[in-house]
C-alpha cells in the first residue's frame, strides 16, 4: 500500500535539515497557531506533515522558510536559525507555497530564469539548469508560452522547478498538488519522487493521506498547533487495531444510526470501534473480516438491507480519525490556513 | 515516467557552504530586468498610460489654443505658443499616470504570489524594491520622451535644446517619484488592484486642473490658485515649463528667487520640493513595505 514508508531514511552523520525545538507562534489577535512543536527531520528523509485546516501546517512552514519569525522556541534549518541567520536560510532551500506563484506574464523559461537569477546561479549554468528542469518537469515543449496559458497543473510543475534552480538540499511542498486532477497529481508525486531519490529532503504539508501514504518516509500529525502523532505511515497504521468493515446500508439517518447500534452490540466483536458515515457505518475491529458476514445477518434480520460491503486494511484516514476524532477534510477548495494571508503582511 | 535530460539537476548540494548569492547591485539589476520585461510584455499598460495626455496634448491644443494661448501670451508675453506650454504639463501628466501602475504591479505580485516568492529567496529586500522602482522610473523617462517628440511634431519648441529636453525627462521623472511612493502605500496598505488604480487615478485629475498645468494661475479662480500653490503638480509643471520655455516661470512667489539667475531659477525650487515631496512618501512608502516584509507576527 505505501510505496515508500518501509524505506530506511539515510543515516544522519551531522546536523539535520530541520530541527525545531519547542517552536510556538503566536498571532498578533492572541490566536496560538503552533504550540511548542519539536521535530527534527533527517537530511534525505521524506517528511510528510499531516494535519485538517487551521491545524498549524502553513504556519509551521512559513517559520520554517523565514516568512514567520517564531514567538518562542529554537529553529534551525541546514543548521541555520531562522532568526540571526535568514537569508543563509533562503539560499539554502527551496519553497513552494501553497497558492501557485508563477509570473504568468513570463514565459515558462523566463520564470525559471528569473528564479536562477534570484538565487545568484552562475550566469554560465543558466542554459543548461534552465533546460534540465523544463525537461524535468515536462514542460519543455511549451518553454516559451506564456505562464497564463498554462493549466493549473503545468502552473504548479513550473513553481515546481523555480523552486529547484539553486539546487537546494531541502525543499519546502506546502499543500502542493491541493486542486489537481489525480493525473496532474501522480505526475507531480512522480516529480517529487525523483528529486528525492536525488538526495533532496523534502518536506511536505498535505491534507490527503494518500499522498503522505505513497510518499513519505515518515509523519508527523499536526492537530490545533500540537503534534499528536509521529512515526511512518506504516507504524501509524497499526494503531489502528484490526481491519476495517466499511457497510452500506439502504435509507437514511435512522437505519445508519439503526446498523451502528447493531454493530456496536454485535457480540462476537468485543472491542469495536462504529463511526457513521455518508452511506453506512464503518467497522473497526480485530475480527472484522472473520465475523464480517455474521454482521450482515444480523443488519438484515433486524431488517436493515444491506446495499454494500468490504473489508480492507486501516488507511491514513483510519488512523487519522483515530487520533484526532475528525476526519481529515480532502476538500480541495477548502480554504487554507486562517492566518495564511497575515503571513505575508508580516 | 522517464528522466529525459536531468544530469545537470543530478544531485542536490549535499553542503549547505557553497551558496551563492548576488551582491546588492546583482539583486537591483535582476529586478530591474524582470519589470521592463513584464513593461514590454504587456504594452497594454505603456500604451494605456500613454493614451490620455496625448489625447489631452492633441485635443487642448487644438480646440483650447486660441483661447488658452492668448491667455498665455497675456502672462508670458507673445512668442509662447499654447503647445509648447502644454507640452511640460503633458509630461507631468504622463508621470502622473505612469506612476499609479507601479502600486498596481506590487499588488499584481502578492496576489500571484511573486511577492512571497520574493521574500523567501536570500535577494537583499531593499534591492528588490529599487530594482522594480528603477524600471518604472525607465519606464516614465521614455514616456516623457515621446510625448516631448510629440509636441515637436505639434509645433513645441523646447528653448533650452537638447540639454534642457533631458531635463524636463528628469523633472518628470523626479516628479514621479512621490506619486509612485503614493501608489505603492496605497498598494499595500488595501492590497486591492481595483482599490489602488481608482485611489491613484481619482487624484490625476483634481491635481492637474487645479494647478498650473493647463492656464497660468493668474487666469484661474483664487480657491484654484490658493490650492495651486501646495500642489506638486505646479512645482513640476513649473520646472519643466522653465527648461521649455527657457525662463523662469516658477509661479510660486513663496520661493520665488533670484539665486541662480534665469531659468534655474524656476527650475531648482521646483526640483528641491519634488525631491523633499519625493524623500517624505518614500519614507512612508519603506516603512509600510518594510512592515509588509518583515517576518513579525502580527
Amino acid at each position: 500500500m505505501s510505496g515508500r514508508s518501509e524505506r530506511t531514511t539515510p543515516s544522519d552523520g551531522g546536523e539535520a535539515a530541520i530541527d525545531v525545538e519547542g517552536l510556538e507562534l503566536v498571532y498578533g489577535d492572541g490566536t496560538r497557531a503552533v504550540d511548542g512543536v519539536d521535530m527534527r527531520v533527517p537530511r534525505g528523509e521524506f517528511f510528510g506533515f499531516l494535519g485538517p485546516n487551521g491545524a498549524g501546517k502553513t504556519t509551521t512552514i512559513k517559520v520554517l522558510a523565514t516568512l514567520l519569525s517564531p514567538t518562542d522556541g529554537e529553529v534551525r534549518v541546514n543548521g541555520f536559525d531562522v532568526r540571526t541567520a535568514a537569508r543563509k536560510v533562503r539560499a539554502s532551500i527551496g519553497y513552494m507555497p501553497q497558492e501557485t506563484s508563477v509570473d504568468e506574464e513570463l514565459t515558462a523559461r523566463e520564470n525559471i530564469r528569473f528564479a536562477c537569477e534570484s538565487y545568484g546561479v552562475p550566469r554560465g549554468e543558466h542554459a543548461d539548469r534552465v533546460a534540465d528542469l523544463l525537461d524535468l518537469v515536462d514542460l519543455a515543449d511549451v518553454a516559451d508560452k506564456r505562464a497564463e496559458e498554462f493549466s493549473g497543473g503545468m502552473k504548479k510543475r513550473l513553481d515546481a522547478a523555480t523552486a529547484l534552480v539553486h539546487r537546494p538540499p531541502l525543499v519546502f511542498l506546502d499543500e502542493p498538488t491541493t486542486g489537481l486532477d489525480p493525473k496532474a497529481r501522480n505526475r507531480l508525486w512522480d516529480y517529487f519522487e525523483r528529486i528525492n531519490d536525488r538526495g533532496t529532503t523534502i518536506f511536505l504539508t498535505t491534507q490527503y493521506l494518500e499522498e503522505a501514504d505513497q510518499l513519505c518516509d515518515r509523519l508527523s500529525v499536526i492537530l490545533d498547533g500540537e503534534i499528536v502523532a509521529e512515526g511512518s505511515p506504516a507504524e501509524l497504521k497499526r494503531r489502528v487495531d484490526g481491519e476495517i468493515l466499511d457497510v452500506q446500508v439502504e435509507g437514511g439517518e435512522t437505519e445508519r444510526e439503526r446498523a451502528a447500534t447493531v454493530a456496536r452490540e454485535f457480540p462476537a466483536f468485543g472491542d469495536v470501534t462504529v463511526s457513521v458515515d455518508d452511506e453506512g457505518v464503518s467497522v473497526t475491529a480485530e475480527t472484522a473480516r472473520k465475523h464480517g458476514t455474521d454482521l450482515l445477518v444480523a443488519l438484515r434480520d433486524d431488517g436493515i438491507t444491506v446495499t454494500g460491503f468490504d473489508v480492507r486494511a486501516p488507511t491514513l484516514d483510519d488512523v487519522f480519525l483515530a487520533i484526532t476524532g475528525e476526519e481529515l477534510s480532502a476538500d480541495p477548495d477548502a480554504d487554507s490556513e486562517m492566518h495564511e494571508t497575515e503571513g505575508v503582511v508580516g | 515516467m522517464s528522466t529525459p535530460g536531468v544530469e545537470g539537476t543530478e544531485t542536490a548540494s549535499s553542503a549547505t557552504d557553497d551558496l551563492s548569492v548576488n551582491s546588492f547591485a546583482g539583486d537591483v539589476w535582476v529586478n530591474f530586468k524582470r519589470w521592463n520585461l513584464k513593461a514590454v510584455r504587456n504594452p497594454f499598460v505603456l500604451v494605456v498610460s500613454l493614451v490620455q495626455p496625448v489625447i489631452f496634448l492633441v485635443l487642448f491644443t487644438e480646440v483650447f489654443g486660441n483661447v488658452a494661448g492668448r491667455a498665455v501670451e497675456g502672462a508670458l508675453g507673445p512668442g509662447v505658443t499654447y503647445e509648447s506650454y502644454l507640452v511640460p504639463a503633458i509630461a507631468v501628466q504622463v508621470s502622473l499616470a505612469a506612476a499609479v501602475t507601479s502600486g498596481v504591479g506590487l499588488v499584481n505580485d502578492v496576489e500571484n504570489g511573486m511577492f512571497e516568492k520574493v521574500l523567501v529567496s536570500p535577494m537583499n529586500r531593499t534591492a528588490v524594491f529599487i530594482g522594480k522602482t528603477a524600471a518604472e522610473l525607465f519606464r516614465i523617462a521614455v514616456q516623457i520622451a515621446i510625448i516631448l517628440g510629440l509636441g515637436v511634431v505639434l509645433g513645441a519648441e523646447v528653448q533650452t535644446g537638447l540639454a534642457g529636453a533631458l531635463g524636463i525627462v528628469g523633472v518628470g521623472v523626479l516628479f514621479s517619484l512621490w506619486f509612485v511612493a503614493f501608489s505603492n502605500s496605497l498598494a499595500v496598505i488595501t492590497r486591492d488592484q481595483e482599490s489602488t488604480i481608482i485611489g491613484g487615478n481619482l487624484l490625476q485629475f483634481p491635481l492637474l486642473f487645479l494647478s498650473s498645468a493647463f492656464l497660468p494661475l493668474g487666469a484661474l479662480p483664487n480657491w484654484i490658485q490658493t490650492f495651486a500653490r501646495v500642489n506638486p503638480v505646479t512645482y513640476g509643471v513649473d520646472a519643466a515649463r522653465s527648461l521649455m520655455l527657457d525662463r523662469d516661470v516658477m509661479t510660486v512667489s513663496v520661493i520665488e528667487t533670484e539665486t541662480f539667475g534665469g531659468t534655474l531659477d524656476g527650475v531648482v525650487p521646483g526640483v528641491a520640493v519634488l525631491a523633499g515631496l519625493g524623500l517624505l512618501l518614500g519614507g512612508v512608502a519603506v516603512v509600510l513595505l518594510s512592515r509588509a516584509t518583515s517576518a513579525d507576527v502580527r
